[in-house]
């Protein structure tokens, strides 16, 4: 009796909520987007609202499955889990590649992408190497397993190739930063050979605060490449022409200058010598940083530069280059306040075929089409309290394993929120990514339901286990 | 934990994310229309229908002018699979290089673009797209190439439709049509680059009835151009409307008719019916076949020809070649000189040849017999009271004063000025007044000796045979008109309003009784002039004119010509006929060939056989 109530008490049901909403959206969705006259009925396995229905049934099956399974056994089985996934993205890569990738395993329709599952895998293995490591003492050693674990996965994935789970995978960064893993370990290693003393901090900064450093990083190599092209001239020296980079070194130099007086202000008198000395640093790794940046892109072969400036919006090519994200954003706009109605998609139909990929990648699409800037909302509202309802279930674990996991699975989706929609709103690069519960495709489909009913699972029997 | 608030870094990180795509999707889709736009011209088109150009019929309701189905034969690049193009040149019957050739036409056709944030040009050909790789294929010419096109991917035919002349005559008349210009799509959006305007004629004239409204279907189309279906189950569309039938008053078996008797003449015949305006019919000689000009095709193959022809078949005589009347002016004379009051219909005039020249005749002994035996000096007498009513002491300003008077009775008669028809190309004809003759010879240095010439239809009057038609018109009504024209109803709705205003002449109607008279006898009556187009049981009242004319100082062989109208009671028809360098009189061909017009028009047939033989035989002029 205990292990029943158990079963269906203490599962998160807002969470479960959320899941089944966006399931129904999602599956009709892709009926609206897909839908022939001749096989009206959404149960037509010959079509892909069918076999949509079909992935769900499986996932749901397997979601059954995981909660008959003792939450244990994760933790218990991480390492094999993790072998076994690493194992597939081995044996996918000597698999005939399907429109240019090594990404599917099996035979036709039925086949499945390894990568999908590996991030289950990848999750599980950090949540237990992470929760077993004493993150007061790191070493090099817990540096390098923690990244390891998260690189391996990623460079077959990169072998396939497949850009878009690539991409998703450095999700985990997030987690380990917000688990306090540090890379000072090995930055004052490093530091220390360098003969000059004041270099040789205790800890440094950028080795744990590296998503703040990161978004900085982003920050400063777009701005680079958007001045990149650009070249100054001044009143002073009419006729010469300065390149754009070297005012973004003047504006570097001066926000240094900048920051030193304020910290000047800030710090006790004792410590003004270092405020000088972060400055310098500063300015010097920044410059170091747009250098590297603005050289490669200058040296760029034609294309790949052309490529670079599409995504920046330096260049325009709506019909040619540009052609998805045109079609995605023309779809998207065009919903205006309230749709045009379901079924009644125009550019992003699967008839039109105007937005390629609107029943997988791009599904967002003739959703945003057929519902408007209504169903949008409704959609980013719904992702939004998905992903900070699995942060609270999270921070409510006793269990360090469970919260790991929690943050993985909250990660893992929030990048594919995140660049799914941004693709159709030229807030991301277009990168063939699924949009979760939603597009059409039996691996993303139970991938991400197994990957929520663990962590459901887990969050139920959060009071059985502690570590 | 240690690392608590590392857990708000990412919490904000989260909400800052969702309100940002929030915005980002409420400006995209609320705010800004700049996709919206895009979408439509992504995945909506625009289709206009252009309806098919109206139907017309004559008089009796005998089509004259219909749309015949034809065919051009598409192709989309993108679609060709290998081409075999020696199977295909053959099929067709084309050289291997005129279909290459046809290939880079179609490409060069279509233009480049250049994108300025590239730099770089492109062709405006899309594979994807489909031209008309041949236009304007017969149903027959298809039907040949039709069965095979399934060996020729990327081809396929399509089905339109251009104009057809059921009865080949009347060219003249209904004009033709051909593509669009660039003005004219820019002054108008209702033509597209590869669409028809009437190029002369009533197609011309009547355009903008004509082409119909035009209809616009919204449709949604697919990536590969495809039709998926029409735009929010067609919301939006409209209809096209086509124009309802125009009727005209021609009658074609006369047209035709008409244009038998004048092969191998140049000339016209110009008959209107007298109590409505409508014009009957208007044989312009030489002709042509309508259907020769008929699509871009056969318009490229035989209008240069038309156009080289030196007897100029495309000039339409009826309304722009300018003749001097000759004797037929004469009518209008009498009737100006009883409304004056310089003569009554009893005043007569002695035939002394000092002055004009004339043939042996008794002398005229009043209006009757000068209009029957054709009198020239009675003419010159009478018009020289017109115009000297010595009204000042100087011949000079006398004859100013005289004859613009008498222009302005010549006005009335719709002369000197342009007949508001409903075709274009009518030109004025010419009436000379006071202005006229002082810029030839200067002010105060003209007076009737020096102008007499007009008073017998020669020297500078020119009149067009449909001025003259309608002056035998005026006759037959006893001093009015309507203004001839040609549509006698768009669907039902009449024809056009100013041809319902009555134009009166300044010449009252009394005066008309006894030049009628006179026009009687120069058919039935010994001594008459126009004996040959005497026809049995109708009373043709008709007035010969023998025109003399000049290519420099060389004389010509005279126009024949001749206006008549019948029967006298109550007209049915008035005609001018005009034969050019006949070489006889009024009365040896051109009054016959009136004759034989009223005869069929007004029996249905001809019974004057040997009179229809010798004008069938006849070859005018005579070729020396």
């Amino acid at each position: 009796m205990r292990q029943n109530q158990s079963l269906t008490g203490s599962i998160d049901w807002p969470l479960v909520l959320v899941y089944v909403l966006l399931l129904t959206m999602g599956v009709s969705t892709v009926y609206s987007v897909a839908y022939t006259p001749e096989h009206p009925s959404i149960f037509d396995f010959s079509q892909k609202y069918g076999k949509q229905m079909m992935w769900i049934g499986v996932s749901l099956f397997l979601g059954c499955c995981v909660f008959l399974i003792n939450s244990d056994i994760y933790r218990k089985f991480a390492l094999p889990i993790y072998l076994s996934v690493i194992a597939l993205l081995v044996v996918v890569l000597f698999m005939p590649p399907v429109n240019g990738a090594r990404a599917w395993l099996g035979i036709g329709s039925m086949g499945i992408q390894p990568a999908e599952f590996a991030k289950i895998g990848t999750a599980i293995i950090l949540a237990r190497s992470l929760s077993s490591m004493n993150l007061n003492q790191q070493s090099v050693k817990t540096v390098v397993i923690a990244n390891a674990i998260i690189l391996l996965p990623m460079a077959l994935i990169l072998l396939q190739p497949d850009a878009g789970t690539f991409v998703v995978f450095t999700s985990f960064l997030f987690v380990l930063y917000r688990e306090g893993l540090s890379y000072d370990p090995i930055i004052r290693p490093l530091l220390r050979l360098i003969p000059i003393r004041a270099l040789h901090f205790k800890q440094t900064w950028i080795g744990s605060h590296f998503i703040p450093i990161l978004f900085v990083v982003i920050f400063l190599s777009i701005t680079t490449l958007l001045i990149s092209n650009e070249t100054i001239t001044l009143r002073m020296f009419p006729g010469e022409e300065i390149p754009g980079y070297w005012g973004m070194l003047f504006f570097l130099a001066l926000f240094c200058l900048a920051a030193y007086f304020c910290m000047r202000f800030v710090f006790s008198k004792r410590d003004r010598k270092r405020a000088l000395f972060i400055a310098i640093i500063g300015f010097f790794l920044a410059a170091v940083l747009t250098s590297i940046v603005n050289y490669s892109f200058q040296k760029l072969a034609g294309h790949q530069k052309e490529r670079i400036e599409l995504v920046l919006g330096l260049r325009h090519d709506p019909d040619g280059d540009d052609y998805n994200r045109n079609r995605a954003m023309a779809a998207v706009g065009s919903g205006g306040m309230f749709g045009k109605g379901y079924q009644n998609a125009i550019v992003s139909s699967l008839k039109t075929n105007h937005v390629p990929e609107s029943e997988t990648d791009f599904i967002f699409c003739p959703y945003a089409e057929e519902w408007g800037f209504m169903g949008t909302f409704v959609l980013v509202g719904l992702y939004l309290f998905m992903i900070l309802r699995i942060v609270f279930i999270a921070e409510r674990q006793k269990s360090s394993f469970n919260r790991i996991y929690a943050y993985a699975v909250a990660m893992i989706l929030f990048y594919h929120f995140t660049i799914n929609i941004g693709m159709s709103i030229e807030f991301a690069p277009v990168i063939g990514i699924p949009l979760p519960f939603f597009s059409y495709g039996g691996s993303s489909m139970m991938s991400f339901s197994i990957m929520m009913f663990v962590l459901l699972k887990l969050d139920s029997q959060r009071g059985d286990v502690l570590n | 934990m240690k690392f608590e608030g590392r857990k708000y870094v990412i919490l904000s990180i989260f909400i800052l994310i969702g309100i940002l795509y929030a915005f980002k999707l409420f400006y995209m889709q609320v705010i800004d229309d700049t996709w919206k736009l895009r979408a439509q011209k992504i995945a909506e088109k625009r289709r206009e229908i252009t309806p098919p150009r109206a139907i017309v019929f004559d008089r009796d309701g005998k089509k004259v002018v219909s749309n015949k189905t034809y065919y051009n034969l598409m192709m989309v690049e993108k679609n060709i699979d290998h081409l075999d193009t020696l199977a295909f040149s053959k099929l067709i019957g084309w050289t291997v290089q005129e279909v290459k050739d046809r290939f880079i036409a179609i490409v060069k056709g279509e233009g480049t673009y250049y994108n300025r944030h590239s730099g770089k040009t492109t062709s405006n050909y899309q594979k994807r797209r489909a031209y008309p790789f041949i236009k304007e294929l017969s149903a027959e010419e298809i039907s040949r190439i039709a069965p095979h096109l399934e060996n020729f991917k990327g081809f396929y035919e399509e089905v339109s439709s251009m104009r057809h002349y059921p009865y080949a005559n009347g060219a003249n008349i209904l004009g033709y049509l051909s593509e669009v210009t660039q003005p004219e799509i820019d002054n108008d959006k209702f033509y597209k680059p590869g669409g028809r305007i009437g190029r002369s004629g009533i197609e011309r004239y009547y355009e903008s009835q004509f082409r119909g409204e035009k209809g616009v279907k919204y449709i949604v189309t697919s990536a590969m151009n495809n039709t998926i279906g029409s735009f929010e189950d067609g919301k939006y569309d409209t209809i096209a409307k086509q124009s309802p039938p125009i009727q005209l008053g021609l009658d074609v078996l006369l047209q035709s008719y008409g244009e038998k008797l004048l092969k191998n003449k140049k000339g016209c015949i110009v008959a209107i019916e007298p109590n409505s305006g409508e014009i009957l019919a208007m044989v312009s000689s030489p002709n042509y076949d309508p259907n020769l000009l008929v699509g871009n095709r056969k318009i490229r193959k035989n209008y240069p020809g038309l156009l080289k022809n030196k007897d100029k078949p495309l000039f339409p005589r009826p309304l722009a070649s300018e003749y001097m009347p000759g004797s037929t002016f004469k009518l209008i004379q009498s009737l100006i000189g009883m409304q004056e009051g310089v003569i009554t219909k009893n005043s007569g005039f002695p035939c002394n040849k000092s002055m004009v020249g004339c043939h042996d005749h008794p002398s005229a002994r009043n209006v009757a017999e000068a209009v029957k035996m054709s009198c020239n000096p009675y003419y010159y007498a009478v018009v020289r009271r017109i115009i000297e009513q010595g009204k000042k002491s100087s011949s000079f300003k006398d004859a100013e004063i005289g004859l613009n008077v008498w222009a302005k009775y010549m006005r009335s008669f719709g002369l000197g000025k342009r007949l508001n028809a409903d075709i274009t190309g009518i030109r004025s004809g010419l009436i000379p007044d006071s202005k006229y003759y002082d810029k030839w010879y200067g002010h105060n240095k003209w007076k009737f000796s020096t102008i007499r010439s007009i008073s017998i239809g020669q020297g500078e009057v020119q009149l067009t045979p449909l001025q003259l038609a309608n002056v035998a018109a005026i006759i037959a009504n006893r001093g009015w008109y309507y203004t001839p024209h040609f549509v006698k109803s768009i669907g039902d709705q009449g024809p056009l309003e100013r041809f319902t205003v009555k134009h009166k002449t300044m010449v009252d109607p009394v005066h008309f009784t006894s030049v009628i008279e006179g026009m009687k006898s120069v058919v039935h009556d010994q001594g008459g002039t126009a004996r040959k187009a005497y026809i049995d049981g109708i009373t043709v009242c008709g007035k010969t004119g023998t025109v003399e004319n000049y290519i420099g100082k060389i004389k010509q062989p005279n126009h024949s010509a001749f206006i008549a109208f019948a029967p006298m009671n109550n007209p049915k028809i008035s005609i001018s006929v005009f034969i050019e360098n006949a070489g006889g009189g009024g009365g040896t061909w051109a009054a016959p060939i009136a004759s034989l017009m009223i005869e069929h028009y007004l029996t249905g047939e001809v019974k004057s056989i040997e009179k229809e033989k010798r004008i069938l035989d006849a070859r005018l002029p005579i070729s020396k």
